[in-house]
């Protein structure tokens, strides 16, 4: 009841965030204005549409994932609203989970609506439901769930400016997977180990990019479904170290 | 009485990174709260009182000694479900309404409807803010307003001891007085008030005990009745025959006449008896005795002077 509370109240608080707002409508303009764009590549006016659609969606969400990420538990702390809420009967790791949570709601909230616009765009354009579209807006949810993760982390410890730039970072590098994986086989050593730290230690981002196999789909996936809950399970479990990592850290900070 | 709030040797020290100096924000403090008494937490700004209040709150921690809340050590969880706090400039999440404020304050000490909304309504009613207000915004509350809703939460759950922090600093002089009120009803509901506070007069009408701390250290701890109350007397009289004054002087009570009646400001408690018995010896007539008391602010700023004020 106490995370929930928590997380309902950090929702409405991000949702009342003019920058979020804005960039919500952006987007969704840019997605709805999608169709125009066509004539760029008429023989391939639909893949054009699918992806701009979701690189759209990617970018909203990760600006606002960030933004939001980097945000909610320093405001707190910054507005002093942190000393009337744990002086009352709420553990810690409850104040986290309620942050991540409304955090991760409001980015829900964010990629559902983009979503939404997005799957009638392209039911207006090709006169069906693009339902494998809903794949890619999912794991571009994932994806965000896991950076989330990450922004909270970093938030217990950094301020906000580094960790925009700390989450960020990572999420670039994170995207990188392929080309760190590719090292892994480098005949330097030093390249090798790097490469392998880089890999194993960052998330890996670079694996919810499906985009690319959605578009075209000419490119294989032996089994869609498993790989897409190889994923989930990846963001969840990796995301649940991150937040026992920023719990040990917040329950040990001084407020 | 048990101890509602019981410390010993509290010490909270931070590291100036620049100077790379230790500050020593609170100094070894040791005092005790009984259950059900209004006690003052004074000092001058940056004395340490809120520093002891959020190490009580498990909000810091302390560099060394130890405390105990309600019979618990500092940061008990249960503890919590009972005690309260309203911290200095009470911040809310500003797009929230005030019932809204109070419904979120409310599930946090896991209150489950319809219970919820009836004690929102009645601290809501407690604290005398305008039902009007309630559905508002807080980024709309006057200062005032905003001071009865941080009261109105720090009461949401009925708590055996409230941590008041500087609750009436910046008022105006009506919501001031009404706010002190409030606190004397909360005080009178057998409620334990740890009020840290630079409006003396407030303490000294709400504060049954207070503690004088400066730098961290506390300087002195006592009932506020003990600590304002002086070492000497006034007696007033009337009549008296020519050699009373004389007499009086020879006594060592210098006496002075003020519209048709004498006074004689200063007489050690000691010499009361004597100074009676002359005057009545000499046909006078008692009308006074008066002992002398010191506000509060004047027993504050002796003790601080002396401990060295800079």
């Amino acid at each position: 009841m106490v995370t929930l509370a928590i997380a309902k109240q950090t929702l409405e608080d991000m949702l009342r965030r003019k920058i979020l707002l804005i960039l919500l409508i952006v987007a969704v303009a840019m997605i709805a204005l999608g169709p125009s764009v066509g004539f760029l590549s008429p023989r391939e006016s639909s893949a054009v549409l699918r992806s701009l659609g979701l690189a759209v969606i990617l970018l909203a969400g990760l600006l606002i994932t960030v933004l939001t990420g980097i945000q909610v538990i320093p405001t707190e702390i910054e507005r002093r609203t942190v000393y009337t809420v744990l002086s009352k009967p709420v553990q810690r790791y409850e104040f986290v989970l309620g942050k991540f949570l409304g955090g991760l709601f409001t980015v829900f909230v964010m990629i559902a609506s983009m979503g939404i616009v997005f799957i009638g765009v392209l039911r207006y354009q090709e006169g069906h439901f693009a339902t494998e579209m809903i794949q890619g807006i999912m794991m571009t949810f994932f994806q965000m769930t896991l950076l989330g993760a990450l922004a909270i982390f970093f938030s217990t410890f950094a301020t906000p400016v580094v960790n925009f730039f700390l989450s960020f970072g990572l999420f670039i590098v994170g995207n990188m997977s392929a080309v760190t994986e590719s090292l892994l086989n480098n005949k330097n050593v030093a390249t090798r180990v790097i490469a392998g730290a880089v890999h194993y230690a960052i998330p890996n981002f670079g694996n919810f990019n499906i985009q690319n196999k959605l578009i075209h789909p000419q490119v294989v996936i032996k089994d869609m479904n498993v790989f897409i809950m190889q994923n989930i399970a990846y963001a969840l479990i990796y995301s649940a170290v991150l937040l026992l990592l920023a719990i040990i850290v917040f329950d040990r900070r001084e407020v | 009485m048990a101890a509602a709030v019981s410390i010993q040797g509290l010490t909270k020290t931070y590291l100036d990174v620049w100077t790379k100096t230790e500050i020593r924000a609170v100094d070894n403090l040791s005092l005790e709260v009984e259950e059900g008494e209004v006690f003052g937490f004074l000092g001058r700004n940056g004395a340490g009182k809120t520093t002891t209040i959020k190490m009580l709150l498990g909000l810091i921690f302390p560099t060394l000694g130890s405390a105990n809340v309600l019979g618990k050590p500092i940061g008990d969880i249960g503890v919590k479900s009972q005690i309260s706090y309203l911290p200095e400039e009470a911040y809310f999440y500003e797009g929230m309404t005030g019932w809204d404020t109070m419904d979120f304050y409310a599930r946090l000490f896991r209150i489950s409807e319809p219970k919820r909304s009836e004690r929102i309504k009645q601290c809501l009613n407690d604290v005398f803010l305008d039902e009007q207000a309630w559905r508002r915004p807080i980024r709309g509350y006057s200062k005032g307003m905003r001071q009865r809703i941080g009261i109105a939460q720090a009461l949401i759950n009925d708590p055996k001891l409230l941590f008041l922090d500087e609750p009436t600093s910046g008022l105006d002089p009506i919501a001031h007085a009404e706010l002190r009120e409030i606190i004397v009803n909360v005080g009178r509901q057998g409620k334990t008030v740890f009020l840290s506070s630079h409006q003396l007069p407030d303490v000294e009408l709400t504060c049954s005990r207070v503690a004088i701390i400066h730098r961290g250290k506390l300087l002195t701890t006592g009932k506020t009745q003990d600590l304002t109350s002086g070492d000497m007397v006034e007696i007033t009289f009337s009549g008296g025959d020519g050699a009373l004054v004389e007499k009086l002087k020879a006594a060592g009570a210098d006496c002075e006449k003020k519209n048709g009646a004498s006074r004689i400001p200063s007489v050690a408690p000691s010499k009361v008896n004597d100074i009676v018995d002359l005057i009545r010896g000499a046909k006078g007539s008692v009308t006074a005795i008066v002992p002398h008391r010191r506000t509060l602010e004047e027993v504050f700023v002796d003790t601080v002077m002396k401990a060295g004020a800079n």
